[in-house]
């Protein structure tokens, strides 16, 4: 899974720790959903899509692939 | 504060457990080379925490959570393996001993073996999955 959190971040001039306050998470739960090691939940996803003022949709971009495979 | 609390709690357990280890071997005569492996692996245990503990200090200072839903789901993850390697350290310890050392092993050993391993195998894999992000 890929995701835009960090060219959002970088457009309202947020760092990972801005964002981890905003969302309550730690700043390295933040780093390891950009670097797509880290599903976050829909309550997480959503809390990011909001503190950034998108949609999931636009947020996260799944690869289906990776999600078909066993 | 309810963090900060848990932060408290594991400090003195850490330093109840450094205590126990000192008059441990204090009261101890000769050390055997299976108690020195023993509280080896003890310290390492207590370094661990005590980097876990520093972590969450550093956290909640800057104003972050001490945990969230990617280090309680680490926690329930590194729990699961700790278990798993309970009950095999239970089985094939007394087994693995006793072919390697000839030593049969008494029912305290095997509890303090199944404690250091248990705990042992769920600090490195919440360790290992804190470092990989899973």
């Amino acid at each position: 899974m890929r995701t835009h959190i960090k060219e959002l971040r970088a457009r309202y001039n947020l760092t990972q720790e801005d964002l981890a306050k905003k969302v309550g998470v730690r700043r390295e739960t933040i780093l390891f959903i950009e670097k797509g090691d880290y599903n976050p939940s829909l309550q997480l996803a959503h809390a990011i899509a909001k503190a950034l003022q998108t949609t999931i949709d636009e947020l996260f971009i799944f690869d289906e692939e990776e999600h078909l495979r066993p | 504060m309810k963090g900060k609390k848990e932060i408290i709690v594991s400090t003195v357990v850490v330093a109840g457990v450094l205590l126990t280890l000192f008059f441990y071997l204090m009261s101890t005569g000769e050390i055997e080379f299976n108690q020195i492996v023993l509280v080896g692996i003890a310290l390492i245990l207590v370094g661990l925490a005590m980097y876990i503990i520093w972590d969450k200090i550093r956290n909640v200072q800057k104003g972050l959570p001490e945990k969230d839903e990617r280090t309680i789901s680490m926690s329930h993850k590194a729990g699961y393996y700790g278990f798993i390697a309970a009950i095999w350290s239970a089985v094939f310890s007394p087994v693995i001993i006793d072919i390697i050392f000839g030593y049969e092993l008494n029912g305290g050993d095997v509890t303090a073996i199944v404690v250091l391993v248990s705990a042992f195998v769920f600090v490195v894999s919440y360790l290992y999955l804190y470092w990989k992000g899973k």
